[in-house]
């Protein structure tokens, strides 16, 4: 199992190495050798879904000494959250290998950066510290800012500067957080040691538990984004590339919901009873102007970056609720929105390779020349909106019933977000896909060909898997949920 | 039976890599003034010379072994940790370097056998200086270092920034050194000693509290004296003009060697003679580095010449150093841990500068590398990983030097330092991406042509950006080299 861990680093890295040693005059092979090694960690994935810790809650495998002399070591490990999240990103990294065009798939440099995300992605997820957790939270960056810086539209200069400064300004706190943490540890441990099984143990006073949550959490809430610190969002989403999108969508804001769950509640649980009525406002918040925004775009895409910020808060809320079957709503959530998400960035991307334009007012009657991305279209809108069947579905309606013990009006309120995201996604496909062909350019559009098809396929039937029959990938999260919700429970009869 | 020479400590090793580069420079002037010498030979005689000088800095640590912490020529040379480590790297920049020095001061044909004197005749003064334990010894260390970097940077006579260049180091320069004669002379008045463990004797003697103010400000004015040299804020304005001036080759030198000997002297000064009133010197320290950070930050923000954007960001990173040096051993071992990495970065970036627009050039605007990765693509991925280190990614060496260097400040409970710190450091990614943006990500036209990049420089920019990448994934054993350097200090 150890090994197989660390070659989800080593994979993407030697396979990311390889593309950029291979020369450009052989630049065909460059996607093939990309998807060859992302379904070999595929694979992976897969063969860990049915190892023996994933349905655990984190466990820590493997210790490497870094520095010995103040006794700082990286830790990794897994657990079922790590698990699912490892295999959504790998077959995110995998669909969008598939699904690029050929301006892209023929550059070394965006294949290559595709692989260095998947590895810097993998790390974060296997992190069983907090030092190597802000090293590969960091170290996403770079790939994501040459995906964006290179290959991005129009304004991804200011797109991608606001995301970087955003997301490092963010990682300052989480920084000062560990090094906080570290400190702290020394006074008790004698060394620096800030893994996962030490931090459980310390017990802090209720002041630091407190001020360290917010660093934690302030990092961690932009990168998910909550309500009023999203704003790099949707910028970045519209100059992105098309798979720096669905990796952005799918796997980046994940880390920051991932990064709350794993480290600012199980460690600093007295701070998040202090805090969690003000997130759960700010998700609510969220969820509801991300869904009028996004009712008002005009640019498809930037209406399901608007989508992803109230899909975001509908985790966020879960969270916040604390409850068994909300945290769990969340988990799965994440997963979900991972795949609805990432399906939605990759159809935009199709239409938009073949129109150059991604303006809902240019489409119209798209149906007629494009039945099969058509109806894929609706279904993954279908599945964005939650309709019972569909995976957006499950998570949803775990994290309302979970938080409605706790907030009720705040809950009562979410719901309508349910509402407000059929009002946007299907208002935006009647628009572009229903009625007659408004512009001639749309109607000789070729439809999916089948490399297209079968790279949005596997989405299509994860969603319906997972709304049919959530018991499967609930199985992975219970015992992570109830080690949260029982920590949380505990911390309040305390009080 | 006790011999004159034990009586003064005469011992040829300890100072012996200041006689090899001695021994090197007359060489080269009796190459020059007598016969006429092959370009090679020089080379040569240089290389070996420097060679020569790493081996004998070897020697000391074999002295070093057998006698332990000890001075010698009656107080005035003085053997110890920081003298060792500060040896080393004073080598390591000259070897680092030498390929940038030597290719810069061939191209100025009839200066070469000159240039390649003051070089090293610099590296012996800063190598005397940081071996200094009298005072006068450091004052005479630092000023033949000085002058020498002073000539450096207008030895191109035909470039007008070079001559400004000079001009304005020469005189800030000496501003600093009279402000240091002054700062030696108010201590010797007030307490009649010279070196830096008697300072730290009489400190304790008196004790803490009965320090005269003359003392007080005779302490602060050797440090100010020092700040000069690695252009820590308020003292920072010569270094954007003298390293936008001097030409390209040389700067990388420039830059490093003072540097280096001027924290290492720092460092030893705070470890020794001041560890009974270090105390009364946060506010003083703590300002310096909140003014250098800021004032770095803010004025790299918007140069348009690398360059001066460089000087910038040494600013900041000065004051980072600084910030570890004034807190506590550890601190000390972490500013070390910080100074190698940098200066290892920035010999790397100014290699690069030099390779892309010629030794002898001046200002180095940043469209000089735009689309610089389109044909040049070793240069520009070396380049990115100076300025990523610099910026203090993980996966590079300036994540760790930072992580250890605020940790320590936490654990001193300097918050309000951190606080700065770690927000300049966002806004420095805004400046340390942007050269990165230009050079490798902007769609441009008028794209770099190739540039044929010797094998040697390869070979260079590749061992300085593994060392980067190395150093940030197995820190280890440097961390314990400078660990290693202050123990005895606890």
């Amino acid at each position: 199992m150890i090994s197989i861990m660390f070659s989800l680093l080593l994979v993407p890295l030697f396979s990311a190495l390889l593309i950029f040693l291979i020369p450009n005059s052989r630049k065909e092979t460059f996607r093939p050798i990309g998807i060859a090694f992302s379904l070999i960690t595929l694979t992976q994935c897969v063969y860990l879904l049915f190892g023996e810790y994933a349905k655990t809650e984190f466990t820590i495998l493997s210790t490497f000494q870094w520095i010995q002399s103040y006794g700082i070591n990286l830790h990794f490990g897994l657990s079922g959250m790590s698990t699912l999240l490892l295999l959504l990103s790998s077959l995110l990294v995998f669909v969008s290998l598939l699904s690029i065009g050929k301006d892209h798939s023929e550059s070394k440099g965006f294949v290559g950066s595709l692989l260095m995300l998947h590895f810097a992605i993998n790390g974060v997820f296997i992190s069983g510290d907090l030092i190597s957790l802000f090293i590969f939270f960091e170290a996403l960056l770079i790939p994501m800012y040459f995906l964006m810086g290179i290959w991005g539209g129009e304004n991804r200069r200011y797109a991608t500067i606001k995301f970087i400064l955003y997301t490092v300004f963010g990682s300052v706190f989480i920084f000062i957080g560990t090094v906080y943490t570290a400190v702290l540890s020394f006074g008790v441990n004698g060394r620096l040691a800030v893994d996962f099984e030490t931090l459980s143990s310390l017990s802090l006073l209720e002041s630091q538990s407190k001020t360290l949550f917010l660093l934690f959490t302030f990092g961690f809430l932009i990168k998910v984004p909550i309500f009023p610190l999203h704003t790099w969002l949707p910028d970045a989403h519209v100059e992105a590339p098309t798979a720096g999108s669905i990796m952005l969508a799918g796997v980046l804001l994940k880390v920051g919901a991932y990064g709350i769950l794993r480290v600012s509640i199980p460690f600093f649980t007295e701070g998040f009873l202090a805090y969690k009525n003000l997130i759960a406002i700010l998700s609510v918040i969220g969820i509801i102007y991300g869904a009028i925004v996004a009712i008002a775009q005009i640019d498809i895409k930037k209406l399901i970056a608007y989508s992803s910020v109230s899909h975001m808060g509908f985790v966020m809320l879960g969270i916040s609720a604390g409850g068994f079957l909300s945290i769990e709503g969340a988990i799965i959530q994440m997963i979900n929105h991972g795949i609805t998400a990432g399906a939605l960035f990759m159809l935009v991307g199709f239409i938009y390779e073949r129109r150059h334009t991604r303006k809902i007012s240019d489409f119209g009657g798209v149906k007629i020349s494009m039945p099969r991305y058509a109806a894929i279209f609706l279904f993954t809108s279908f599945a964005s909106i939650g309709l019972p069947g569909l995976n957006g579905f499950v998570g949803e309606f775990m994290i309302l019933m979970g938080s409605f013990n706790s907030y009720k009006i705040l809950t009562s309120f979410a719901a309508f977000g349910v509402v407000l995201a059929a009002i946007y996604m299907l208002w935006a496909y009647q628009r572009m896909f229903t009625g007659p062909i408004k512009y001639e350019e749309n109607e000789s559009l070729s439809d999916l060909n089948s490399r297209e098809t079968a790279s949005i396929a596997p989405l299509v039937l994860l969603m319906l898997f997972i709304g049919i029959y959530p018991n499967y990938i609930e199985s992975f999260v219970i015992q992570e949920a109830s080690f949260l919700s029982d920590t949380i429970a505990m911390f309040k009869d305390l009080k | 039976m006790t011999t004159v020479s034990e009586i003064l400590g005469i011992n040829y090793i300890v100072i012996a890599p200041t006689l090899a580069l001695l021994l090197t420079v007359i060489v080269l002037l009796f190459c020059t003034i007598t016969i006429s010498t092959p370009m090679y030979v020089k080379k040569y005689v240089s290389f070996v010379g420097i060679l020569l000088t790493l081996f004998t800095i070897f020697l000391k640590f074999g002295l070093f072994l057998t006698d332990g912490i000890s001075s010698y020529f009656t107080e005035k040379i003085l053997l110890d940790e920081f003298a060792l480590v500060g040896n080393v790297l004073v080598g390591m920049v000259l070897l680092f370097t030498f390929n940038s020095f030597w290719k810069t001061s061939e191209l100025i044909e009839d200066k070469t056998t000159e240039a390649l004197i003051l070089i090293l005749m610099s590296a012996s003064g800063f190598l005397l200086m940081i071996d200094a334990e009298n005072f006068i010894m450091l004052f005479i260390g630092l000023e033949i270092g000085s002058i020498s970097l002073y000539a450096l940077a207008g030895l191109n006579r035909g470039d007008q920034l070079s001559n400004e260049a000079a001009l304005k180091y020469f005189l800030l320069g000496s501003l600093a050194s009279c402000i240091f004669v002054y700062g030696i002379a108010l201590i010797y008045v007030s307490l009649s000693i010279i070196g830096v463990y008697e300072t730290s004797i009489a400190i304790s003697f008196i004790g803490p509290d009965n320090v005269p103010l003359t003392t007080f400000v005779g302490l602060i004015l050797i440090i100010v004296g020092l700040l000069f040299k690695v252009a820590a804020a308020p003292f920072q304005a010569w270094a954007p003009d003298v390293y936008q001036g001097s030409p390209t080759g040389y700067v990388g030198y420039m830059a490093t060697v003072a540097k280096v000997s001027s924290f290492i002297v720092l460092a030893r000064l705070v470890a020794v003679s001041l560890t009974f009133i270090i105390d009364q010197f946060d506010l003083f320290f703590g300002a310096v580095v909140i003014l250098s950070v800021l004032a770095g930050a803010l004025f790299a923000a918007n140069q348009s010449d690398l360059k001066r954007l460089i000087a910038y960001s040494g600013v900041i990173q000065s004051g980072f150093i600084l910030s570890g040096i004034s807190s506590g051993v550890y601190g000390i071992s972490a500013s070390t841990f910080y100074l190698i990495t940098y200066i290892i970065q920035l010999i790397g970036i100014f290699t690069v500068f030099s390779i892309i627009s010629g030794q002898l050039s001046s200002d180095f605007q940043i469209s000089n590398i735009s689309g610089l990765f389109k044909e040049n693509k070793f240069i520009t991925i070396t380049f990115s990983i100076f300025m990523l280190g610099l910026a203090g990614l993980p996966l590079t060496s300036g994540f760790v030097s930072k992580f250890i260097l605020i940790t320590n400040l936490w654990s001193y409970e300097r918050y309000i330092l951190v606080t700065v710190l770690m927000l300049t450091t966002v806004a420095g990614f805004y400046f340390y991406l942007r050269p990165i943006w230009v050079a490798a990500v902007e769609k441009t036209e008028n794209v770099v042509e190739k540039i044929q990049v010797k094998n040697s420089d390869k070979l260079l920019l590749g061992v300085l950006a593994a060392l980067t990448i190395y150093f940030g994934l197995l820190p280890d054993s440097l961390v314990n080299i400078t660990r290693w350097m202050v123990e005895g200090y606890l």
